[in-house]
Protein backbone atom coordinates (compact mmCIF):
# COMPACT_ATOMS: atom_id res chain seq x y z
CA UNK A 1 0.00 0.00 0.00
CA UNK A 2 1.47 3.37 -0.86
CA UNK A 3 0.38 6.94 -0.30
CA UNK A 4 1.07 9.81 -2.17
CA UNK A 5 0.57 13.31 -3.40
CA UNK A 6 0.85 15.03 -6.26
CA UNK A 7 -0.25 18.35 -7.69
CA UNK A 8 -3.95 18.32 -8.97
CA UNK A 9 -5.28 18.49 -12.46
CA UNK A 10 -7.65 21.10 -13.89
CA UNK A 11 -9.40 17.93 -14.87
CA UNK A 12 -10.14 16.46 -11.31
CA UNK A 13 -13.09 18.83 -10.11
CA UNK A 14 -15.41 15.73 -10.47
CA UNK A 15 -13.38 13.70 -7.97
CA UNK A 16 -14.07 16.74 -5.54
CA UNK A 17 -17.63 17.65 -6.19
CA UNK A 18 -18.18 13.33 -5.56
CA UNK A 19 -16.29 13.70 -1.90
CA UNK A 20 -18.04 16.98 -1.14
CA UNK A 21 -21.34 14.92 -1.64
CA UNK A 22 -20.78 11.68 -0.23
CA UNK A 23 -22.82 11.14 3.41
CA UNK A 24 -22.74 14.37 6.21
CA UNK A 25 -19.63 16.11 3.99
CA UNK A 26 -21.29 19.04 2.98
CA UNK A 27 -22.39 19.54 6.84
CA UNK A 28 -18.41 20.53 6.92
CA UNK A 29 -18.70 23.27 4.22
CA UNK A 30 -20.55 25.85 3.48
CA UNK A 31 -22.46 25.10 0.13
CA UNK A 32 -25.96 23.58 0.22
CA UNK A 33 -26.74 22.23 -2.64
CA UNK A 34 -25.19 21.20 -6.28
CA UNK A 35 -25.16 24.83 -7.63
CA UNK A 36 -23.19 25.45 -5.03
CA UNK A 37 -20.93 22.75 -4.97
CA UNK A 38 -20.62 23.54 -8.74
CA UNK A 39 -19.38 26.76 -7.93
CA UNK A 40 -16.99 25.96 -4.86
CA UNK A 41 -15.61 23.65 -7.26
CA UNK A 42 -14.87 25.99 -9.88
CA UNK A 43 -12.82 28.13 -7.32
CA UNK A 44 -11.35 25.52 -5.75
CA UNK A 45 -9.72 23.88 -9.13
CA UNK A 46 -9.15 26.97 -10.53
CA UNK A 47 -5.67 26.60 -7.83
CA UNK A 48 -4.40 24.15 -9.78
CA UNK A 49 -3.06 25.91 -13.03
CA UNK A 50 -0.59 27.55 -10.42
CA UNK A 51 0.22 24.08 -8.78
CA UNK A 52 -1.21 25.14 -5.69
CA UNK A 53 -3.47 22.15 -4.98
CA UNK A 54 -2.48 18.55 -4.62
CA UNK A 55 -4.23 15.22 -4.73
CA UNK A 56 -3.52 12.16 -2.51
CA UNK A 57 -3.45 8.35 -3.86
CA UNK A 58 -3.86 5.53 -2.43
CA UNK A 59 -2.40 2.82 -4.43
CA UNK A 60 -2.60 5.52 -7.60
CA UNK A 61 -6.05 5.78 -6.68
CA UNK A 62 -6.91 9.77 -5.86
CA UNK A 63 -8.12 10.10 -2.51
CA UNK A 64 -8.53 13.39 -1.41
CA UNK A 65 -7.36 16.86 -2.04
CA UNK A 66 -5.56 19.54 -0.47
CA UNK A 67 -5.22 23.48 -1.68
CA UNK A 68 -3.58 27.09 -1.02
CA UNK A 69 -6.20 29.48 -1.87
CA UNK A 70 -3.80 31.76 -2.87
CA UNK A 71 -4.26 35.69 -1.97
CA UNK A 72 -4.54 37.78 -5.15
CA UNK A 73 -2.91 40.46 -2.98
CA UNK A 74 0.56 41.53 -2.35
CA UNK A 75 0.28 42.56 1.19
CA UNK A 76 -0.86 39.45 2.17
CA UNK A 77 0.94 36.92 -0.31
CA UNK A 78 2.92 35.79 2.67
CA UNK A 79 0.01 34.01 4.15
CA UNK A 80 -2.87 31.91 3.14
CA UNK A 81 -5.75 29.65 3.73
CA UNK A 82 -6.01 26.34 2.81
CA UNK A 83 -8.78 23.47 2.29
CA UNK A 84 -8.57 19.84 2.46
CA UNK A 85 -11.29 17.19 1.89
CA UNK A 86 -10.57 13.34 2.33
CA UNK A 87 -13.08 10.92 0.32
CA UNK A 88 -14.83 9.17 2.62
CA UNK A 89 -13.60 6.16 2.04
CA UNK A 90 -10.08 6.25 2.97
CA UNK A 91 -10.38 8.13 6.08
CA UNK A 92 -8.47 7.18 9.16
CA UNK A 93 -5.72 6.08 6.83
CA UNK A 94 -3.07 8.58 7.14
CA UNK A 95 -4.18 11.06 4.30
CA UNK A 96 -5.59 14.06 6.07
CA UNK A 97 -2.10 14.09 7.59
CA UNK A 98 0.18 13.63 4.48
CA UNK A 99 -2.07 16.08 2.35
CA UNK A 100 -1.37 19.01 5.10
CA UNK A 101 2.71 17.38 5.38
CA UNK A 102 3.18 18.17 1.75
CA UNK A 103 1.13 20.99 1.10
CA UNK A 104 2.82 23.03 4.25
CA UNK A 105 6.20 21.90 2.15
CA UNK A 106 4.59 23.55 -0.84
CA UNK A 107 3.61 26.79 0.89
CA UNK A 108 6.68 27.31 2.18
CA UNK A 109 9.12 26.44 -0.09
CA UNK A 110 7.12 27.35 -3.82
CA UNK A 111 5.02 30.01 -2.67
CA UNK A 112 7.56 31.53 0.44
CA UNK A 113 4.51 31.14 2.82
CA UNK A 114 5.30 32.48 6.20
CA UNK A 115 1.52 31.76 8.11
CA UNK A 116 -0.97 29.22 7.15
CA UNK A 117 -4.67 29.51 8.31
CA UNK A 118 -7.78 27.12 7.79
CA UNK A 119 -11.45 27.53 9.25
CA UNK A 120 -13.10 24.66 10.79
CA UNK A 121 -16.82 24.26 11.78
CA UNK A 122 -17.54 23.41 15.20
CA UNK A 123 -17.89 19.96 15.84
CA UNK A 124 -15.75 18.54 12.70
CA UNK A 125 -13.73 16.04 13.55
CA UNK A 126 -11.01 17.14 11.34
CA UNK A 127 -9.91 19.49 14.22
CA UNK A 128 -8.03 16.79 15.67
CA UNK A 129 -6.21 16.36 12.75
CA UNK A 130 -5.71 20.07 13.02
CA UNK A 131 -4.57 20.05 16.38
CA UNK A 132 -1.62 16.76 15.94
CA UNK A 133 -0.63 18.80 12.76
CA UNK A 134 0.38 21.79 15.34
CA UNK A 135 -2.12 24.43 14.15
CA UNK A 136 -3.55 26.44 17.42
CA UNK A 137 -6.82 28.18 17.51
CA UNK A 138 -7.26 32.23 17.41
CA UNK A 139 -11.04 32.71 17.44
CA UNK A 140 -14.48 31.96 16.35
CA UNK A 141 -17.38 32.70 14.99
CA UNK A 142 -20.28 31.31 16.71
CA UNK A 143 -22.92 32.01 14.21
CA UNK A 144 -21.36 31.36 10.92
CA UNK A 145 -23.30 28.78 9.54
CA UNK A 146 -27.14 28.57 9.80
CA UNK A 147 -28.51 24.84 8.87
CA UNK A 148 -31.55 23.46 9.35
CA UNK A 149 -32.27 26.78 11.87
CA UNK A 150 -29.45 25.51 13.96
CA UNK A 151 -25.78 27.60 13.77
CA UNK A 152 -22.50 26.29 14.19
CA UNK A 153 -20.11 28.40 14.85
CA UNK A 154 -16.83 28.37 12.29
CA UNK A 155 -13.25 28.36 14.44
CA UNK A 156 -9.91 29.66 13.17
CA UNK A 157 -7.01 28.44 13.48
CA UNK A 158 -3.44 28.88 12.20
CA UNK A 159 0.19 27.24 11.73
CA UNK A 160 3.34 29.52 11.04
CA UNK A 161 6.09 27.72 8.98
CA UNK B 1 -20.86 71.68 8.77
CA UNK B 2 -23.63 70.76 6.44
CA UNK B 3 -25.54 67.98 6.53
CA UNK B 4 -25.49 64.72 4.33
CA UNK B 5 -28.02 62.71 2.76
CA UNK B 6 -28.05 59.34 2.07
CA UNK B 7 -28.64 57.22 -0.96
CA UNK B 8 -28.64 53.87 -3.06
CA UNK B 9 -24.92 53.52 -4.09
CA UNK B 10 -24.68 54.28 -8.14
CA UNK B 11 -21.92 52.24 -10.64
CA UNK B 12 -21.58 56.35 -11.75
CA UNK B 13 -20.35 56.65 -7.82
CA UNK B 14 -17.42 54.40 -9.08
CA UNK B 15 -14.60 57.86 -9.84
CA UNK B 16 -15.54 58.94 -6.21
CA UNK B 17 -14.61 55.31 -4.71
CA UNK B 18 -11.18 55.36 -6.72
CA UNK B 19 -10.82 59.04 -5.81
CA UNK B 20 -10.83 58.52 -2.36
CA UNK B 21 -9.04 55.15 -2.17
CA UNK B 22 -5.81 56.99 -3.63
CA UNK B 23 -6.15 59.94 -1.20
CA UNK B 24 -2.83 59.90 0.78
CA UNK B 25 -2.43 56.73 3.62
CA UNK B 26 -5.80 55.52 2.57
CA UNK B 27 -4.53 52.74 0.93
CA UNK B 28 -2.79 51.09 3.87
CA UNK B 29 -6.11 50.50 5.39
CA UNK B 30 -6.92 47.72 2.68
CA UNK B 31 -5.88 45.17 1.53
CA UNK B 32 -5.09 45.87 -2.10
CA UNK B 33 -2.30 48.28 -3.14
CA UNK B 34 -1.86 50.55 -5.94
CA UNK B 35 -2.90 49.72 -9.65
CA UNK B 36 -4.49 46.94 -11.07
CA UNK B 37 -5.31 45.44 -7.70
CA UNK B 38 -7.30 48.52 -6.36
CA UNK B 39 -9.00 48.47 -9.71
CA UNK B 40 -10.46 45.12 -9.17
CA UNK B 41 -11.03 45.69 -6.12
CA UNK B 42 -13.12 48.87 -6.36
CA UNK B 43 -14.94 47.40 -9.57
CA UNK B 44 -16.22 44.39 -7.33
CA UNK B 45 -17.22 46.53 -4.31
CA UNK B 46 -18.91 49.27 -6.82
CA UNK B 47 -20.47 46.02 -8.19
CA UNK B 48 -22.89 45.17 -5.53
CA UNK B 49 -24.80 48.62 -6.02
CA UNK B 50 -26.30 46.37 -8.33
CA UNK B 51 -28.15 44.51 -5.58
CA UNK B 52 -28.99 47.75 -3.76
CA UNK B 53 -27.21 46.89 -0.77
CA UNK B 54 -24.78 49.41 -1.04
CA UNK B 55 -25.58 52.86 0.37
CA UNK B 56 -23.84 56.69 -0.71
CA UNK B 57 -23.67 59.34 1.58
CA UNK B 58 -23.90 62.53 -0.29
CA UNK B 59 -23.56 66.50 0.45
CA UNK B 60 -24.86 68.86 -1.87
CA UNK B 61 -25.19 66.21 -3.98
CA UNK B 62 -21.91 65.29 -4.41
CA UNK B 63 -20.82 61.68 -2.91
CA UNK B 64 -18.83 61.50 0.21
CA UNK B 65 -18.48 58.34 1.42
CA UNK B 66 -19.78 55.05 0.58
CA UNK B 67 -20.99 51.78 2.75
CA UNK B 68 -21.46 48.31 1.33
CA UNK B 69 -22.68 44.71 2.37
CA UNK B 70 -20.70 41.93 0.54
CA UNK B 71 -24.07 39.94 0.44
CA UNK B 72 -22.61 36.00 0.58
CA UNK B 73 -23.50 33.69 -1.98
CA UNK B 74 -24.25 30.36 -0.09
CA UNK B 75 -27.63 29.71 1.76
CA UNK B 76 -26.09 28.08 5.21
CA UNK B 77 -24.14 31.45 5.36
CA UNK B 78 -27.03 34.05 3.45
CA UNK B 79 -27.89 35.25 7.15
CA UNK B 80 -24.42 37.33 7.59
CA UNK B 81 -22.28 39.48 5.65
CA UNK B 82 -19.45 41.30 5.55
CA UNK B 83 -19.29 45.04 5.05
CA UNK B 84 -17.00 47.65 3.49
CA UNK B 85 -16.95 51.97 4.44
CA UNK B 86 -15.14 54.55 3.24
CA UNK B 87 -15.34 58.05 3.89
CA UNK B 88 -13.74 60.86 1.78
CA UNK B 89 -10.74 62.52 3.54
CA UNK B 90 -11.73 66.22 3.44
CA UNK B 91 -15.38 64.43 5.10
CA UNK B 92 -13.98 62.67 8.18
CA UNK B 93 -14.88 63.32 11.79
CA UNK B 94 -18.36 65.08 10.53
CA UNK B 95 -20.33 61.84 11.47
CA UNK B 96 -20.29 60.39 8.05
CA UNK B 97 -19.06 57.05 8.66
CA UNK B 98 -21.35 56.73 11.82
CA UNK B 99 -24.63 57.65 9.61
CA UNK B 100 -23.47 54.72 6.89
CA UNK B 101 -22.99 51.76 9.83
CA UNK B 102 -26.44 53.07 11.39
CA UNK B 103 -28.30 53.05 8.05
CA UNK B 104 -26.49 50.29 6.70
CA UNK B 105 -27.16 47.95 9.90
CA UNK B 106 -30.85 49.31 8.93
CA UNK B 107 -30.74 48.11 5.68
CA UNK B 108 -29.37 45.03 6.34
CA UNK B 109 -31.91 43.64 8.96
CA UNK B 110 -35.05 45.26 7.40
CA UNK B 111 -34.33 44.67 3.92
CA UNK B 112 -32.26 41.93 3.82
CA UNK B 113 -33.29 39.68 6.94
CA UNK B 114 -29.51 40.11 8.04
CA UNK B 115 -28.79 38.30 11.56
CA UNK B 116 -25.23 39.59 12.07
CA UNK B 117 -23.16 42.05 9.76
CA UNK B 118 -19.13 41.99 10.52
CA UNK B 119 -16.02 43.57 8.93
CA UNK B 120 -12.61 43.18 8.35
CA UNK B 121 -10.06 45.63 10.17
CA UNK B 122 -6.42 46.12 10.23
CA UNK B 123 -4.97 47.46 13.32
CA UNK B 124 -4.59 51.06 14.64
CA UNK B 125 -7.39 51.54 11.92
CA UNK B 126 -9.44 54.90 13.04
CA UNK B 127 -12.67 53.01 12.25
CA UNK B 128 -12.94 50.64 14.98
CA UNK B 129 -13.89 53.40 17.33
CA UNK B 130 -16.69 53.79 15.39
CA UNK B 131 -17.49 50.19 15.32
CA UNK B 132 -17.33 50.16 18.88
CA UNK B 133 -19.45 52.43 19.23
CA UNK B 134 -21.90 51.07 17.31
CA UNK B 135 -22.36 47.57 18.70
CA UNK B 136 -19.28 45.65 16.95
CA UNK B 137 -17.44 43.18 19.07
CA UNK B 138 -13.93 41.91 17.92
CA UNK B 139 -13.82 38.43 17.36
CA UNK B 140 -10.52 37.14 15.59
CA UNK B 141 -7.39 39.47 16.06
CA UNK B 142 -5.07 37.31 13.79
CA UNK B 143 -1.26 39.16 14.04
CA UNK B 144 1.32 39.16 11.41
CA UNK B 145 -2.01 39.16 8.74
CA UNK B 146 -0.38 41.92 6.94
CA UNK B 147 3.39 42.57 5.48
CA UNK B 148 3.64 45.90 3.87
CA UNK B 149 6.94 47.58 3.58
CA UNK B 150 8.63 44.68 5.85
CA UNK B 151 6.78 45.38 8.95
CA UNK B 152 3.50 43.13 9.93
CA UNK B 153 0.11 43.81 11.17
CA UNK B 154 -2.80 42.39 12.71
CA UNK B 155 -6.35 42.32 10.86
CA UNK B 156 -9.06 42.19 13.22
CA UNK B 157 -12.77 41.09 13.03
CA UNK B 158 -15.44 42.57 14.39
CA UNK B 159 -19.38 41.65 14.50
CA UNK B 160 -23.07 42.82 15.68
CA UNK B 161 -26.15 40.86 16.06
CA UNK B 162 -28.62 42.39 14.54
Amino acid sequence: MTLTTRFTQETEGHLLKQWLQQGDTLRWFPMFDEREIDDAVRIWIGYAKYQASLTAEYDGVPCGMANLNLQPYQKMAHQCLLSIIVDEEHRGKGVGTLLLRDLEKLAKEKFRIELLHLEVYKGNPAVNLYRRSGYVEFGCQTRFIKDKGEYIGKIFMQKPL
Amino acid sequence: MKEHDLRYTLMTDAPYLNEWLLQEGVMHWFPFSLGKEMEDAAACWIGFSKYSCSLTATIDGIPVGIGTLFLMPYRKVAHHCLFKLIVDKKHRNQGIGTSLVKNLKNLAKNYFRQELMHIEVFEDNPLIKILHAQGFKEFVRQERYVKENGKYYARILLEAFL
